[in-house]
C-alpha cells in the first residue's frame, strides 16, 4: 500500500481546490465595481466555491474537489446616482454584493491552505526519497 | 523485546508513519470541506502491542498490508475550539508533520547504519 | 535475522580464526604479558556486546522510548568496534596465509 504516493495525490487535490478558490476570489475582487450596462439591471453577482470530500476506503485517502461554483444571493447594495447609466427610475444604482474586506480575508485563508498543502506534498516526496536512498551504496 | 528483528520493526514503523502522513494530508486538504472531521492514526505503541486491546472503535477504519499488520484510523475527538472554527487545526497538523519527518529520518538512519554493518561483515577482504 | 548474521560472523572470529592463528602466534610471542589469543577474544566479545546494545537501544528508539543521543552513541560505538574487529579478522587471515606459505 503506497501511503506516501496517496498523500501526494491528496495534497495535489488540495492544491487544485484552493487554486480554484483563489481564482474565484480574484474574479470577485476584479468585478467589485462592475455595474450593469442597462438601466435598473443587475450588477456582477458574487461567486463562491463549495468543496466536497471524496473518501476512498481502499487507499485511505480523502481527496477534496470543487463541488460547484455558487452565486451569492445576498442583496445588492443600492447607491443613489441618477446620472449613472445603470440608474433605475428612482435614480438608484445596484452595486455588486462584493465586500472587499471579506474577499481579502478569503484570499489570505486560501493562500495559507495552498501553502500547507504544498508543504505536505514536499514532505511526502522527501520521505519517498529517503526510503529510496536506503538502497544506494554509501 | 531484544529478540525482535530490528529491520522488521523499522519497516512496520515506516508504514505507520506513511499512513499518518496520509491522514495529515487528508486533514489539510479538507480543512475547508463541509462535514469533514479530522482523523489520526492510533499511536504506534498501541499498534505493536501484543495484547489485543484494540477494540473496534466507532468510526474507525482499518488500513493495512496483506501480511496482517493493520492500523486503525479514527476520527479525532477534539474538544478544544480551533481559532478558525474549522474542523481542522492547521497548527496541530503542522506539529504532526514535523513529528513524522523526524521519526522517519531517525528510522532511515538506524536502518542505514545497521544495513551498512551487515554489508561490512559480509564483505570479504 | 540479519543482525544475527553480523553477530555470528563476529563470533566466528573468536572460534575458528583465532584458534589457528593464535596457536601459531603464541608459540612465537610468549614473552608478552597478555597473549595474542586473549587480546583477540576480548576484541571480538566486546563487539558482540556493543552490537546487541546498539540493537536494543535502536529498537527502543523506534518506539519513542530512547534518547536520540543515546541511540547515536550506541550505534557509532558498535560501528567502531565492528570495523576494528573486521580489520583484525582480515589481518589474521592474511597473516595465517603468509605463515602457511613459509618454507619449512
Amino acid at each position: 500500500m503506497d501511503y506516501l504516493g496517496s498523500a501526494i495525490k491528496v495534497a495535489a487535490s488540495g492544491l487544485d481546490a484552493e487554486n480554484a478558490r483563489l481564482r474565484v476570489v480574484s474574479e470577485n475582487i476584479a468585478n467589485a465595481q462592475s455595474t450593469s450596462k442597462i438601466p435598473g439591471g443587475d450588477p456582477y453577482q458574487r461567486k463562491m466555491v463549495s468543496f466536497a470530500s471524496e473518501l476512498d476506503r481502499s487507499s485511505g485517502t480523502t481527496e477534496v474537489k470543487v463541488d460547484s461554483i455558487v452565486r451569492d444571493t445576498s442583496n445588492f447594495e443600492l447607491r443613489y446616482d441618477p446620472s449613472h447609466p445603470a440608474a433605475d427610475e428612482s435614480g438608484f444604482v445596484k452595486l455588486p454584493n462584493v465586500n472587499l474586506l471579506v474577499e481579502m480575508a478569503d484570499m489570505r485563508d486560501a493562500n495559507r491552505s495552498y501553502e500547507a498543502n504544498l508543504q505536505v506534498l514536499k514532505q511526502a516526496r522527501d520521505l519517498i526519497s529517503m526510503t529510496i536512498d536506503l538502497m544506494r551504496a554509501r | 523485546m531484544d529478540a525482535v528483528n530490528l529491520f522488521k520493526l523499522a519497516s512496520t514503523q515506516a508504514k505507520w508513519l506513511s499512513l499518518r502522513q496520509t491522514t495529515v494530508a487528508n486533514n489539510i486538504a479538507n480543512a475547508n470541506s463541509p462535514n469533514y472531521r479530522s482523523v489520526d492514526v492510533e499511536p504506534f505503541e498501541a499498534a505493536v502491542s501484543n495484547e489485543s486491546v484494540r477494540l473496534a472503535a466507532t468510526n474507525a477504519t482499518h488500513f493495512g498490508a496483506k501480511d496482517g499488520d493493520f492500523f486503525q484510523v479514527v476520527e479525532e475527538q477534539s474538544s478544544k475550539l480551533t481559532t478558525s472554527g474549522k474542523p481542522v487545526s492547521m497548527e496541530d497538523e503542522l506539529v504532526k508533520s514535523s513529528e513524522i519527518r523526524h521519526a522517519f529520518e531517525l528510522n532511515t538512519a538506524i536502518v542505514s547504519a545497521f544495513h551498512q554493518m551487515v554489508l561490512m561483515t559480509a564483505k570479504g577482504s | 535475522m540479519a543482525m544475527n548474521l553480523t553477530i555470528g560472523a563476529v563470533s566466528s572470529i573468536k572460534s575458528s580464526g583465532a584458534s589457528q592463528a593464535a596457536g601459531a602466534a603464541s608459540t612465537a610471542g610468549q614473552a608478552t604479558g597478555m597473549s595474542f589469543a586473549d587480546a583477540l577474544q576480548n576484541a571480538a566479545s566486546s563487539t558482540v556486546g556493543e552490537l546487541r546494545n546498539a540493537e536494543q537501544v535502536s529498537a527502543q528508539a523506534l518506539q519513542g522510548k530512547a534518547d536520540i543521543r543515546d541511540v547515536t552513541d550506541a550505534v557509532m560505538n558498535a560501528q567502531q568496534n565492528l570495523q576494528a574487529a573486521i580489520a583484525i579478522r582480515d589481518k589474521i587471515v592474511t597473516a595465517f596465509l603468509e605463515i602457511s606459505r613459509m618454507q619449512i
